[in-house]
Formats: structure tokens, C-alpha cells, sequence
């Protein structure tokens, strides 16, 4: 099978199908290339990004299918799904034939499993706007870390720029040692790895008891219902909150 | 008396009030200030009894004149007692937003000296938030009932939401429990808040910079089984609230009994939450799905069924308009089939435009086809076991679902808005 293999960039992967529909030999499989080993079955062929070629698979998709669909692809490609790469391939084919009502072909299995991850990245995403906690860290930063499943931390820099304007601030995806650093004028986004303690402001520990406070009084004891609480506030996302 | 003190009684006392939205607001942020409204609403944390957190929700003070019999606060009660200053509250507002633990307050209080007094002393802490403090996050604020028309019109410039809780489905009950309060000026406060929310609206289109008032509408909240009315009056009152004022919310609180000494109250061990959940369902059915609170109950049917959903209920007693086509119904014929939403209802118009949907296509749709599969036809096929026979589908409907006795402790199959968020 011909497997293309980019550099798990956005524009690599756009590229990568920029050549799937140029190239002579279709890839049976897109992969990122710390995702791919070597095996018998397998015909490596390595994409180079090209700008120009990505550019033009972006406007395609926003203009022969719609800008929808590349939400769609980006969400998918942010999503980091096992063979997500691939699936994204399938549905721009489908999308390049079907024009804008690629999207309400709910019941094709391409579209649908599409959808159900870009369902997940949104949820995962919006989930993040309100569960990650900021610390005031000594010299006036607020810093909050996650490790969400998808690659969302560029989806929910713009909400806390906009919301947070007028305090500097940290969001750190240790997972990916990605960070979005801000300060109060413009964030960007940076490689970012915390190796010893941070120096926590002392104003800091007050608020947190009280959050924690807060949070143990406002459950209605009669109503206790944990199974509940899990389903809304999955447990992998505790260890980053203060109150649980 | 230390900050972590007061939030502990001051939390304590005002968990009962069931809203938790903070959506319906546009608000932005101002250059320099903080924070700003998420139309959708985000919930931050959930507490331990499954319900969202997502405004800082919390009483002003919870020493109170009135005696109502239900209430945790009321006078007779002997609780520990605490009252934030205007300042204070700003500052735990503005420190609990900074860290992303809120989205903003709800702020409710007891009534100090008079309605009056009560709300300048609410609008005191908001103006603090929203003039000093440049706050331009979601506030929720109750309007004290009663209190001068001047004060709630004032009120609702700084709040995003504003509720005047009804309590009690009758003003028969409410005089029985909470003789303080009367219905007339109730109702006279939200009617107020709903005409003062239509005429700014017909304001600011003339004048783009009048100021808003409450623009994510007026909610109220009224305990449900601690009185005998029963469901037919509830969800008739509920219409009349959304027809006649406008409301964007109606919640429903099972009644926890904080007060046994009573005898007012009725006994009763756990609160009623499976009937709260089928008045949210039916509720539901009112707001997005066209239903007439006639069609959901009857003199004959004065109450919620407990095992089945309010939906499927419906269906079942109007057998004869089913089964429909789902390749040619119309939308609000789909709306009405249980186990389509109004979601998949949308989807199913939107994927049979490109091709015909088939019975596997509707399960990817999100369509719940152990209900609906008893209701329609794909493709002119009935895919229900057993027929169009009431009793049949009714068994195989809540066959597969916990039975009410094990679902009144464990209620994990509701959507985060049924528990009224």
C-alpha cells in the first residue's frame, strides 16, 4: 500500500493531498511521520510542504466545497485521531464531487465519522473554556496547564485574549509542550517546557481555599450523584483543577 | 468574620436555587476591562451532585425578615448568620473570574429590613463590579419582589439576567408557606421586568447606545412537591408564564425537605427528581417542540407519567397519527416522533435533500431508534417489533430503561440542560 507521509503540519497535510490528486500513485494512507514505522506492506512516499500547493488545496475547499468544510478538515487534522489523516482525504474526494452538500450527506460513513470527530475536538474545546484554572504566579502571570486529548490550544487562545484582555497570561499544553503566551496585547504560540516548580504568589493559596470552599457547599447533599458528575467532568481532567 | 467563612454560609444557603445558565448574553469586553458574556454559556466545574457550575452563586446576606416554611434562610431558623459587604463581593467575583473558575455571579440575598433596602444594597455590589471594577462578565441578579419599580428598572442595567423566583405553583400555597410573599407582587415585579426588556428593545433601535436591559431575559423557579398541586397546574401556569411575560425560563426544583419541624410539609425521604425531570421534559416539549400544555395533560391525566417520557407518552395516546415516513414528514411532524430531537429532526431535512435516508442512516444521525423505530417508516418499512399496539410498544419503551424505583438515586441519563442549566 502507498502510504504519503508528511510533517505533521497543516500545510503538509494539505500538500499531501495536493499530490493525491496530482500524482499518478494514491495513497491508501496519509500519516504524520513520527506515526509511521517502516513494515513489508508499505510504499513510503515523503511529502514535502509546499505553501503554494497547500494554498491552493485551502481555497479550494473553501470555494468549490465551502468554508464549513475546512473547519471540518481542520478541526479533523487538529483532532489527532488514528488515521484521521486519511479519513480527511477520503472526505475531500467525496467533497470535490459533491460540492456544499458534502455535509449533509449525514448518513455516508466518510461524513459521519467526520463528524463525530469534529464533534469531539468542538466538545474538547469548549470543555477547555471553562475547565482550565489560572494560578497567579509571582510577577503578576497567570498560568494554567493542560494535557486535553485533542490539539485545541490554539482554538481557545482568541476567547481568553478577548475575556482575560487586561492580565498577562500562560496556557501550557504539557502533553504537546505547546504553550499560548499572552500579554495583554497580542498572544503567540510557543514550544514550552516547565521543568522545576513555579514560584506561586501568595494571594494565590487564599482563593484557591476558598474556591474549594465554595465548590464542597454549593452540592445539595440529598442529591449526591457522582456517576453524574463523572459524565459532565471526565476524570482525566482533574488533575489540573483546584477544587476536585 | 474571614472571606472563606462567609462564602461557606453564604454558598450554603443559596444552593437551592436551581439556575445555573449564563447564556443569552452578548456582552463584550471593554478596552482595559475584564471579561465578557459566551452566548452559548460554558459551565466550569460540576459539583458533587452532577449539577453545572458556572456563575459564582451566592446570597448577599442570608439573614432574612420573611419566615418562609420551605426555606433554609427563614427568620426562625437558628443558623449561622453572615453578610458580605458590596466590596468584598467584588472582589471575590473579580479574583474567582481572573483564574477562570466562573463566569460570572448570581447573586440573590435575603430580605434585610425591605425589599427596598435589599435591592439598593444588590445593586451596590453590581454598579462596584460593572463601574469601578470594569467587570463586563455575566451577572444573574433576583429581583426582590416588591421592591420600587425605579430599583428593579436600575437593577436590570447592570444585570445580564434578572428572576423573580415564583415559588409555589398557586397563590394558594404560597400563602400557606410563605405568607410574607404574595403572588401579586410577584408577578407585578416580573411584569415590570418584561415590559421594561420590550421597551428597551424597541429603544435601541432607534438609539444604538441606550443601555441594554437584561438582555439574556428573565428566568423564575417554583419547588415542585412540597404542595399537592399537581403537574397539569404547573405546566399550565409554565405556558402562561412564557406566553404572557416573555420568560426564557421556567426551572423546576424538587423539593428538599431542610425543615422537617413542619407540619405544613409534606414527610418525605429524598427529593422528587424524576418528577422534576419529566416536568423539564415537558417543559422542553412547550419551548422547542410546539406542544400545548392540553396536549401533554388533561383533567383525566393530571400528572407526568413517571416511567415513560412525557413525549413517548403523547405518542402513545395519539397512536392513530403514526406511523409517519421520515423521508416525507414534516419537520413538525418529525419534532413530535420520540426518540428524534430537534437536532436530528434539522439533519434528517438536510441528509434526505441529498438522498434518500435509510434505517442505518438515522442512527448516525443521532436518532434514538428504540424509541422511534415503534413511529415512522423508512422507505415505506416499519421497522417496530411488535405492531402499532399501545401496550406492546409501551413495555418495550421502558423495558429498556431503569425502572423509576432505581432511577430516583441514579439519574445519569439526562442532557446537562435537564438538570437546568
Amino acid at each position: 500500500m502507498i502510504v504519503y507521509i508528511y510533517d505533521g503540519t497543516f500545510s503538509g497535510l494539505l500538500t499531501a493531498v495536493y499530490e493525491a490528486f496530482y500524482q499518478k500513485e494514491k495513497p491508501g494512507q496519509i500519516l504524520k511521520e513520527w506515526d509511521y514505522s517502516q513494515n513489508l506492506f508499505s510504499q513510503p512516499i515523503y511529502i514535502y510542504s509546499d505553501n503554494d500547493k497547500a494554498d491552493k488545496v485551502f481555497n479550494a475547499i473553501k470555494e468549490r466545497i465551502s468554508f464549513t468544510a475546512l473547519k471540518n478538515v481542520y478541526y479533523a487534522f487538529l483532532s489527532e485521531t488514528d488515521n484521521g489523516d486519511t479519513l480527511i482525504y477520503n472526505y475531500l474526494k467525496l467533497g470535490l464531487k459533491m460540492g456544499k452538500y458534502v455535509d449533509g450527506n449525514y448518513s455516508h460513513e466518510t461524513v459521519s465519522r467526520l463528524h463525530e470527530i469534529c464533534k469531539k475536538v468542538a466538545r474538547e474545546k469548549h470543555r477547555m473554556l471553562g475547565l482550565i484554572r489560572f494560578r497567579l504566579i509571582r510577577g503578576d502571570v497567570y498560568y494554567a496547564s493542560m494535557e486535553p486529548d485533542h490539539n485545541v490550544i490554539a482554538l481557545i487562545a482568541p476567547h481568553f485574549a478577548r475575556r482575560m484582555s487586561d492580565q498577562n497570561w500562560i496556557i501550557h499544553d504539557i502533553k504537546r509542550k505547546t504553550a499560548i503566551v499572552y500579554n495583554q496585547t497580542e498572544w503567540v504560540m510557543t514550544e514550552l517546557e516547565v521543568t522545576q516548580a513555579l514560584p506561586i504568589d501568595e494571594e494565590e493559596y487564599l482563593y484557591q481555599k476558598v474556591w474549594k470552599t465554595y465548590f464542597d457547599k454549593i452540592a445539595i447533599r440529598e442529591r449526591k450523584n457522582p456517576r453524574l458528575q463523572k459524565s459532565f467532568m471526565p476524570s482525566r481532567y482533574w488533575k489540573h483543577l483546584i477544587e476536585i | 468574620m474571614n472571606l472563606e467563612r462567609k462564602v461557606e454560609i453564604l454558598s450554603e444557603s443559596a444552593k437551592y436555587d436551581v439556575s445555573c445558565s449564563s447564556s443569552g448574553s452578548k456582552r463584550k469586553n471593554t478596552k482595559g476591562g475584564l471579561g465578557n458574556g459566551a452566548y452559548a454559556g460554558i459551565c466550569h466545574s460540576w459539583s458533587e451532585d452532577g449539577r453545572c457550575i458556572s456563575l459564582l452563586k451566592i446570597l448577599y446576606t442570608n439573614y432574612c425578615i420573611y419566615d418562609c416554611v420551605y426555606c433554609v434562610n427563614r427568620h426562625s431558623n437558628d443558623i449561622p448568620r453572615a453578610a458580605f459587604t458590596p466590596e468584598e463581593l467584588a472582589e471575590l467575583t473579580i479574583n474567582f473570574y481572573r483564574r477562570n473558575y466562573i463566569e460570572g455571579l448570581f447573586l440573590s440575598s435575603g430580605i434585610i429590613k425591605n425589599p427596598d433596602y435589599t435591592m439598593e444594597q444588590l445593586i451596590k455590589a453590581m454598579r462596584l463590579l460593572r463601574e469601578n471594577k470594569g467587570f463586563n462578565g455575566y451577572i444573574h441578579v433576583k429581583a426582590i419582589p416588591g421592591a420600587d419599580s425605579r430599583l428593579i428598572s436600575l437593577a436590570g442595567q447592570y444585570a445580564d439576567r434578572m428572576s423573580v423566583n415564583i415559588e409555589l405553583p398557586t397563590g394558594k400555597s404560597l400563602s400557606m408557606l410563605a405568607p410574607q410573599k404574595n403572588k401579586s407582587s410577584i408577578i407585578g415585579s416580573m411584569g415590570l421586568i418584561s415590559t421594561r426588556i420590550k421597551e428597551v428593545r424597541e429603544e435601541r433601535k432607534t438609539f444604538k447606545k441606550a443601555l441594554p436591559f437584561v438582555p439574556a431575559g428573565q428566568s423564575t423557579q417554583l419547588i415542585v412537591g412540597a404542595t399537592p398541586d399537581d403537574d397539569l397546574h404547573v405546566l399550565n401556569l409554565t405556558q402562561g408564564l412564557y406566553g404572557r411575560f416573555g420568560l426564557k425560563r421556567v426551572y423546576y426544583s424538587a423539593y428538599v425537605p431542610v425543615n422537617t419541624q413542619s407540619s405544613l410539609l409534606p414527610a418525605i425521604a429524598s427529593p422528587p427528581m424524576v418528577r422534576e425531570n419529566r416536568l423539564y421534559q415537558a417543559d422542553w416539549l412547550l419551548r422547542f417542540y410546539g406542544f400545548k400544555a392540553e396536549e401533554i395533560l388533561d383533567e383525566k391525566h393530571p400528572n407526568l407519567d413517571l416511567n415513560l417520557d412525557p413525549k413517548s407518552d403523547w405518542a402513545l395516546r395519539n397512536l392513530h397519527l403514526f406511523p409517519v415516513e421520515v423521508n416525507k414528514a414534516d419537520y413538525e411532524m418529525l419534532l413530535r416522533v420520540p426518540g428524534i430531537g430537534v437536532i436530528s429532526a434539522r439533519k434528517i431535512l438536510a441528509a434526505r435533500r441529498v438522498k434518500a435516508l435509510t434505517f442505518d442512516g438515522l442512527s448516525r444521525i443521532g436518532v434514538v431508534l428504540k424509541r422511534a423505530r415503534h413511529f415512522i417508516t423508512c422507505q415505506g418499512k416499519y421497522y417496530g417489533e411488535r405492531g402499532l399496539n399501545e401496550e406492546l410498544i409501551r413495555l418495550s419503551i421502558t423495558n429498556t430503561k431503569r425502572t423509576f424505583s432505581q432511577a430516583s438515586n441514579q439519574l445519569t441519563i439526562f442532557t446537562e440542560e435537564f438538570l437546568g442549566c
